[in-house]
């Protein structure tokens, strides 16, 4: 093992690195359910775009997906999951540390 | 596939500030009839059991039902204005305020029906609605 392998670069979580991906999951931080029009709305992408990153997160298990009606009208809803916020702080704290190491 | 570039730390530090940014935008934009509903439910249902427990008669009428149909109102204004939003319908912390202020409606409740015309138990059951739905309001506010 190098020395290089102790930089905290390491430890970034790949699937967070992603910038929209990243953007959803801290638009979940705070309110832990959202739905679908609200994250898109929040992260300024297209329904596409995000259903696209969404299913991404989803495979990882970093967010659940619920489909409820209103009325008739189909609500998708986005929930960080207990390992997506784990991954989450992790990742913050990374972030942290290597935003400390300019000082 | 991406490939990762990892960051310098003022692009960390960027990264960490948008977050932060996008996290209070999304929560802010989704929890505030939530505390609209609180801050009014307290408002009209402590001024409604006030009026309920120093009148009678037609005054008596007037109070009761004007504070069904501002609830009633408020209802349907708090239906609307989270639908399709669910952030906080089924969290905890919601269950608590609407039980807190469920407990003081009910203690005020209680002083119409069995201290009626008591001035003073009056003003602390519905003071004590207000207290609780202001303090839920505020909670949620700086939360």
């Amino acid at each position: 093992m190098t020395a290089t392998d102790h930089h905290p670069r390491h430890r970034l979580d790949d699937l967070l690195h992603n910038p929209v991906r990243f953007s959803i999951i801290a638009a979940l931080d705070r309110a832990g359910t959202l739905g679908f029009k609200e994250v898109r709305d929040a992260v300024e992408i297209t329904d596409s775009a995000l259903s696209k990153q969404v299913a991404t997160l989803e495979s990882a298990g970093y967010i659940s997906v619920g489909k409820a009606f209103a009325g008739k009208l189909p609500r998708t809803s986005l929930t960080l999951t207990r390992q997506g916020r784990a991954a989450w702080k992790a990742h913050l704290a990374t972030l942290r540390e290597i935003a400390g190491e300019s000082s | 596939m991406d490939t990762p570039t990892p960051p310098t730390a003022a692009e960390a530090q960027l990264l960490l500030d948008r977050a932060d940014r996008l996290s209070r935008s999304a929560h802010n934009a989704t929890r505030w009839p939530y505390i609209t509903f609180v801050l009014a439910l307290g408002v009209a249902t402590s001024m409604g059991t006030f009026a309920m427990a120093l009148t009678t008669g037609t005054a008596f009428g007037l109070s009761y039902f004007g504070t069904l149909g501002v609830v009633f109102a408020l209802m349907l204004f708090f239906l609307a204005g989270i639908r399709g939003r669910s952030a906080f319908a089924r969290s905890r912390r919601w269950t608590g305020y609407i039980a807190s202020w469920f407990v003081t409606y009910a203690a005020a409740i209680a002083v119409v029906i069995w201290a009626h015309g008591s001035v003073l138990l009056a003003g602390i059951a519905s003071g004590l609605i207000l207290l609780v739905a202001m303090f839920s309001a505020a909670r949620e506010a700086r939360s």
